[in-house]
């Protein structure tokens, strides 16, 4: 195997050219207020030189970027400018405040639980409560039409995004083993120790000859500016309190006040302003406690990810592009994918207690291509996944367990390890967001997400159950029970080359309107089996080179 | 230390459990404020409903009572948690499309089952005995795990609406914590010992058959 040198990650080098880590305060507080006090504010009337629709992945990192070129920016989130300290608890039903609640639909054959599972709000995106781990896509995933006559193929290839991966793999940092897959790579910072749940994971793959690996982690393992090192407490999915899992609320965003960007936070941009003479954006209108503003800009970049980003579209029609923005060939808002999210569970004698550490431990991407001896294209990675116990007793329910049987099997918690696939589902047409009749607190109409799995997606799940449960038997497992659920969102405004296959062109421009762009997991034309965060961050970084060539 | 009353230490819901004396709540001390207050809150007995009418309460709290199998005292207030969530109408941020939002899915459905309890015995849901209200809501289970309706509805997300409020309710509350082993709130204190049959010095090791099943 050969694998690309990495130079050791050099502290100076990062902190020139993003010094957010540097930026969070020292003394055991978690939020620079002096920075957010003291953020530079834009009146409505100035016109900016880009608004950009939501603060997670996608928007933060370009915000930051173009911050830094000296770009006047106004970044607006719907949810609240938060402060780990004040407004995060370390306890699963209080992390509630932390997903989009706001009404949403969902149907079709196969539906997807949205809120918890996959939707983020305010400043810092879904990356607040995603688990942490942050692989690459595979060079593959780009050139899955070519190669397997499935999905579709990127208009870019992984060469593109390539040096924006190492360079957010040392920005957020990255910590793992040697990574022997895709494009074979090394990480910023060395793994992490493992807890119960990483060792029985570990176990298993020695006892099978399958290569594991730990990580990768968006956790640094050791100092990274003024960020705290992870207390190994379980509560990822919560909001990191510690600052020591990666968000773009602490990796991007501190950077972005200090070079002039102004966050708005609690702003719900409820259209985008179009000039109809000119077929060009002119801003955004937006609610802010209950009344309706306007924010003038030369270009908007949208950002709310794979439901809000098409619904946003769909709201803002005219009479030129009455179905939406970037609608004209009917393609706004499909190609929604997730990622078919088998979890196994095995119970052991020994205690296991899988809550403690972070939930991302151990990863292995050996079923992740295609496999012509298989009758499935592509496959799926594994990792390991802890529920804490108010998703425990969804497991335990999900077996049909209820009254004294749901309790007996909850008090065995202590005893049980879990790994969770992540199988490459291929993009549908059918798969999309449409407005549905019921509104929000605005009165605007919230998003309707139908999803159906086609066979091939039916297919990978059960090999991936197979796969996790023979992980878990070679390590020990008395018992195994598995859940069928999802992760993660792309899709939804999908790059192409052509307008008539998709929503943006290779550039992130919307097709058919002038000076609007979308930066986040939505311009996914197809997936893989890696979890989106850190591909979402890299075609950011990568927009922020070309935006700048666009302005010209 | 956070003052604990003898008879409430080491509290498990009708005082189930394997882990004799293990008491999250021993630990608050360690805990941040913020945590503390929102997991402290659930002691708290609500004094005043908010969104079950009277009729709904004597439905919901014996459906509540058999899904998580609570048949004496001390019991995790579960209505009461449920009750607060859907008054200020805190979802978890999504419903099917063929069910209404799901405060309205609550309603409906606790009516349905005080029907279904008329039909079958002529008697109201409450004036049932535990087995008979188990066998109507087993009936429900079974219409899900078949794909049927129930009342012209989809038993399985109806089925999931139940289910995923009450045990939501039920295991956020430290006692449930307690009877499971689980040490609750984890900052700023975090974990030293990590690993399979690593446990902290204020954790209690597993005392039911457990480790011979």
């Amino acid at each position: 195997m050969r694998i690309t040198h990495r130079r050791p990650l050099d502290y100076g080098d990062v902190r020139a050219r993003n010094e957010s880590a540097w930026l969070l305060p020292n003394d055991g507080s978690r939020t620079n207020h002096g920075l957010r006090r003291d953020m530079r504010h834009y009146a409505e009337g100035d016109e900016v030189d880009l608004v950009v629709v939501g603060a997670g992945a996608g928007g933060a990192v370009l915000t930051q970027r173009l911050a830094r070129q000296g770009w006047k920016i106004v970044c607006l989130d719907a949810g609240p400018f938060w402060d780990p300290d004040q407004d995060w608890v370390s306890d699963e039903r209080g992390a509630h405040v932390l997903y989009w609640t706001e009404p949403r639909s969902i149907g079709g054959s196969d539906p997807v639980p949205l809120g918890s599972n996959n939707s983020g709000r305010g400043v810092g995106g879904s990356m607040v409560h995603f688990a942490g781990y942050a692989p690459r896509l595979h060079p593959s995933d780009f050139s899955v039409f070519t190669d397997d006559s499935v999905g579709a193929d990127w208009p870019i290839s992984y060469d593109d995004l390539r040096p924006f991966y190492e360079a957010i793999e040392e920005e957020l940092p990255v910590a793992g083993e040697v990574w022997p897959w895709g494009d074979p790579h090394r990480y910023p910072h060395s793994p992490h120790p493992v807890s119960g749940n990483g060792e029985i994971f570990l176990r298993g793959a020695t006892k099978l000859g399958l290569r594991a690996a730990v990580g990768p982690v968006a956790i640094p393992n050791g100092r990274f500016g003024n960020r705290n090192h992870c207390i190994y407490r379980g509560f990822c999915l919560q909001g990191c309190k510690v600052n020591a899992k990666a968000s773009p609320l602490i990796t991007h965003i501190p950077d972005a006040l200090a070079h002039g960007a102004e966050v708005r936070a609690d702003s719900h941009v409820s259209r985008v302003l179009v000039d109809e003479r000119s077929n060009s954006v002119t801003g955004v209108s937006y609610f802010k406690n209950g009344v309706e503003h306007r924010q003038r800009a030369k270009a908007v970049v949208v950002s709310g990810y794979s439901i809000e980003t098409p619904r946003l579209l769909l709201l803002s029609g005219n009479s030129s592009h009455p179905d939406g923005l970037g609608n004209d060939h009917d393609k706004l808002g499909r190609y929604l994918m997730v990622q078919g999210a088998p979890q196994t569970a095995g119970r052991f004698a020994e205690e296991v207690r899988m809550y403690k550490a972070p939930p991302p431990e151990v990863s292995t991407e050996e079923f992740y291509e295609t496999d012509p001896s298989k009758p499935y294209k592509r496959g799926w990675s594994i990792q390991n996944v802890s529920p804490l116990p108010i998703t425990w007793a969804e497991h335990v329910a999900a077996q049909g367990h209820w009254g004294p049987a749901l309790r007996e099997r909850m008090r065995d918690y202590v005893h049980w390890a879990t790994l969770g696939a992540l199988c490459e589902f291929l993009p549908r047409a059918e798969n999309r967001v449409t407005l549905a009749d019921e509104t929000d607190r605005h009165g605007l109409p919230v998003a309707h997400f139908a999803y159906s799995q086609g066979d091939n997606d039916r297919k990978l799940v059960e090999a991936a159950r197979k796969s996790m449960e023979d992980l878990l038997h070679a390590a020990g497992a008395e018992e195994v029970m598995t859940i069928e659920r999802y992760a993660h969102l792309v899709g939804g405004a999908r790059m192409a080359a052509r307008a008539e296959e998709g929503v943006v062109d290779t550039e992130h421009r919307v097709f058919g309107v002038n000076n609007l762009y979308i930066d986040d997991g939505s311009v996914f034309p197809t997936q893989g089996s890696a979890n989106p965060a850190l591909t979402i961050m890299a075609l950011s970084a990568r927009l922020a080179t070309l935006l700048p060539e666009h302005a010209k | 230390m956070t003052y604990i009353p003898p008879s409430q230490r080491g509290l498990t819901p009708q005082h189930a459990g394997r882990f004799p004396g293990f008491d999250t709540l021993e630990q608050v001390k360690y805990w941040d404020h913020a945590t503390a207050g929102v997991v402290l809150e659930r002691l708290a007995v609500a004094t005043q409903l908010a969104f079950f009418t009277a009729a709904e309460v004597a439905v919901a709290r014996p459906l509540l009572d058999l899904l998580l199998g609570q048949d004496g005292e001390p019991r995790v207030p579960v209505l009461e948690l449920i009750d607060t969530r859907l008054a200020r109408g805190e979802t978890d941020g999504w419903h099917y499309d063929d069910l209404p939002e799901d405060g309205d899915a609550w309603r409906q459905t606790l009516a349905w089952l005080e029907e279904d309890a008329q039909t079958r015995h002529f008697r109201g849901f409450s004036h049932l005995v535990a087995a008979e209200q188990a066998e109507l809501v087993q009936q429900v289970q079974d219409l899900s795990k078949s794909g049927d309706k129930w009342h012209g509805w989809n038993a399985t997300h109806v089925w999931s609406l139940w289910t995923r409020y009450a045990c939501t309710a039920f295991y956020s509350h430290p006692w449930a914590w307690n009877e499971m082993g689980f040490g609750g709130p984890a900052y700023p204190r975090g974990y030293l010992n990590i690993g399979v049959n690593a446990r902290e010095k204020w954790e209690v090791p597993d005392h039911g058959e457990g480790a011979a099943r």
